[in-house]
């Protein structure tokens, strides 16, 4: 944090002014982000329905650093945007126009369909569940593939995708819409999962081999800890960790050695086992690659004492982090906005002629270090032993700032010359400033590089490259912790909605796609898009699974055949 | 496995310090190798470019030195790293 340290900006209390809206009408409110006994407070005041106070962070200091801004140091930025989809027309603006509206400052980087509203689990706190709405979501492959070519035809399309639910492994042509992401040039194909299709005791394996050889890439797996308790309180099943390792299990033996641990972080339910988590993934981490904590958003009416005793920040989760693990993940020093390495990345597109990542969310939305093993005391220590990465960042700044624009503006010279053969001479001038501008900047990130080895190998290949490949090579050799903390009616900050990244795509039954950032969607349009493309649910759908077990009946009817029983030691 | 951890009054198994060390250290060396492997069998992989391969080696050795001579020049470092930074951005 050495930017802001000594500087007034630092001793002065935080206060700014933003846009938001009420919990109880929705309409869109004034209001004020402030620091206030040694915590930043969200403010705003419903002519109706009278103040609201939320919590944002728990770590003034933290958080003011995340909010400076120089000439060259800003964790705030704006995305190279998209053309939008629609004028908005609501005059009230964001974030009733979803989308994607012409106020709209990101692009989209992790695109999201709802496979399915169907799920073997009735998690309390969940929002899509065919049992709680009624109804059925389910896309059909059309559908799917309609959504996929929406996000890949973009200027600047989204590389990854993940497949969200309901319980998205729950559908029979699962392996098909993997496949079908590839095709559609997604380079990372992921999806949410309790484990379910992973899991099972007849067919987890050969399932699992079969979805990673049609192209699926990494689990996004639900995860609250390793104590059956904690996850009977959050998923209100008895011995879930028999069924979470098999996944893990089954993975490692098919080889998909690609599975992020997301622990929702309840107050007092989950956040002991924070550290638990982090360990099980050390543990694991031939298969596990990242940990991602979702503190959890808050919905319906609550009081402010319930409030109080709820709210749990991304900056409470990064000190969790620090205590459990004895302060060697520390927040001073690991952890970083997403937003940090977004020169970095443009930088790395150029140079190497491909896609782009743009990391553009507000600096509110999430944080992330990374962890690797140190080859000679096999310990895992923060990736700043081996990067210097606030050095490395400053200087990415930098040199973007001077070659930015130079995409665009090619050389030109012979061309107008010697016509056709002067465009080659061009792209060979062309090439070779490319080459000296790679030269330029790999120096600039071998000086801050702190450490040799095959994971320093793998990170010159992503700068020299730029290609996916490189990228999931380098991150199989780390451990990614990182945090993302939805938006809720509570906190909804419409500067973060604008920059939002990660979106969600509806085929609507008119032929278009509705795109929508995660936090809007959940917090505004779901419930009224849900009801445009809602099929009514039957029996079969209904009961096809035993909740309280997290298994298909009729998967639970052939253990009782073959075995006279489910778990029978286990209950 | 850490070996470090207290049970709850409510029977919760937590752990008091993380120790960091994973029990699958070589696996997960091999895991990124793996990957490695799995994208060589690809014709268009980079990781089978002769020119590329040639450039990570020579850097590799590169950074060898680098480290070394970061050691010798101690608190000059900084200054140091500041001048090619200059060297690096000038004329750009
Ligand atoms: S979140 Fe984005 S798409 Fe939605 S209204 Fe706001 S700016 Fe428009
Ligand atoms: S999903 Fe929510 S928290 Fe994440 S980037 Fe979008 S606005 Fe931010």
């Amino acid at each position: 944090m050495y930017h802001i340290e000594g500087t007034d900006y630092l001793k002065q209390k935080y206060y700014t002014k933003t846009k938001s809206i009420c919990p109880e009408c929705m309409d869109k409110i004034d209001a004020i982000i402030v620091e206030e006994d040694g915590e930043i407070w969200m403010k705003k005041t419903c002519p109706e329905h009278g103040d609201f106070k939320d919590k944002i962070s728990s770590d003034p200091k933290y958080y003011k650093w995340t909010h400076y801004g120089t000439d060259e140091w800003s964790f705030e930025k704006n995305g190279e945007t998209n053309p939008p989809d629609i004028k908005g027309k609501d005059p009230r603006g964001c974030p009733y126009n979803c989308g994607l509206c012409e106020e709209h400052i990101s692009t989209c980087q992790l695109a999201l369909i709802d496979l399915t509203n169907r799920c073997n689990m009735n998690c309390n706190f969940c929002y899509a569940n065919v049992k709680k709405s009624g109804y059925l979501v389910e896309p059909s492959l059309e559908d799917i593939d309609r959504v996929m070519k929406h996000f890949r035809s973009k200027p600047i399309p989204p590389v990854a995708i993940m497949f969200t639910g309901g319980e998205p492994t729950v559908r029979k042509d699962f392996p098909e819409i993997c496949a079908m992401a590839k095709k559609h040039g997604f380079k990372e194909v992921i999806t949410a999962t309790n484990g379910y299709g992973f899991q099972k005791k007849n067919g987890g394996l050969e399932w699992t081999k079969k979805v990673y050889e049609a192209g699926l890439d990494t689990l996004y797996f639900q995860f609250d800890g390793i104590n059956n308790a904690t996850l009977e309180k959050t998923r209100g099943i008895k011995n879930l960790i028999g069924y979470k390792e098999r996944v893990i299990e089954n993975c490692r033996k098919a080889g998909l050695t690609s599975v992020v641990l997301v622990q929702t972080v309840v107050k007092g339910i989950t956040d002991v086992e924070i550290g638990n988590v982090v360990q099980f993934a050390i543990d694991n981490i031939d298969v596990v690659r990242g940990i991602t904590y979702q503190p959890v958003s808050l919905c319906g009416r609550i009081t402010a004492e319930e409030m109080q005793d709820l709210r749990i920040t991304n900056a409470d989760v990064i000190k969790e982090v620090e205590r459990q693990t004895g302060g060697k993940i520390g927040i001073n020093n690991s952890w970083y906005p997403l937003s940090t390495i977004v020169e970095f990345g443009r930088i790395v597109s150029y140079l190497a002629g491909v896609e782009p990542i743009e990391f553009t969310c507000h600096p509110d939305c999430g944080f992330a270090t990374y962890l690797v093993v140190d080859p000679k005391t096999n310990e895992m220590v923060p990736i700043m032993d081996y990067f210097d990465p606030l050095k490395i960042v400053d200087f990415s700044n930098r040199f973007w700032k001077k070659i930015k624009g130079k995409e665009k503006k090619q050389v030109k010279f012979f061309e107008n010359f010697v016509g056709d053969f002067g465009k080659t001479l061009d792209k060979g001038v062309n090439w070779l400033d490319k080459q000296q501008l790679k030269v330029r900047f790999l120096t600039g990130m071998l000086q801050y590089t702190k450490k040799p080895g095959k994971l320093m190998e793998m990170f010159s290949r992503m700068l020299l490259n730029g290609r996916w490949e490189s990228v999931s090579a380098f991150t199989h050799g780390t451990l990614l912790i990182s945090s993302m903390h939805f938006q809720d009616a509570y906190n909804l900050n419409i500067e973060r909605c604008k920059r939002c990244i990660v979106h969600f795509g509806v085929a609507m039954p008119d032929g278009s796609v509705f795109e929508s950032p995660f936090c809007t969607m959940n917090t505004l349009h779901r419930p009224v898009i849900e009801k445009k493309v809602a099929k009514a649910t039957t029996d079969k759908v209904n009961n096809e699974f035993d909740t309280s077990k997290g298994q298909a009946i009729e998967d639970l009817a052939q253990e009782v055949a073959y075995n006279g029983g489910i778990d029978k030691k286990e209950e | 496995m850490s070996h470090d951890v207290f049970e709850t009054k409510d029977g919760l198994k937590l752990r008091k310090l993380v120790d960091l060390k994973p029990t699958t250290a070589k696996e997960y060396q091999d895991a990124m190798l793996h990957r490695v492997e799995k994208f060589s069998k690809r014709q268009d992989s980079p990781f089978n470019d002769f020119i590329e391969n040639t450039v990570v080696q020579g850097l590799r050795f590169i950074l060898d030195s680098k480290v070394k001579i970061d050691n010798m020049l101690g608190e000059n470092k900084e200054k140091v790293q500041n001048i090619i930074e200059k060297i690096l951005l000038a004329g750009l």
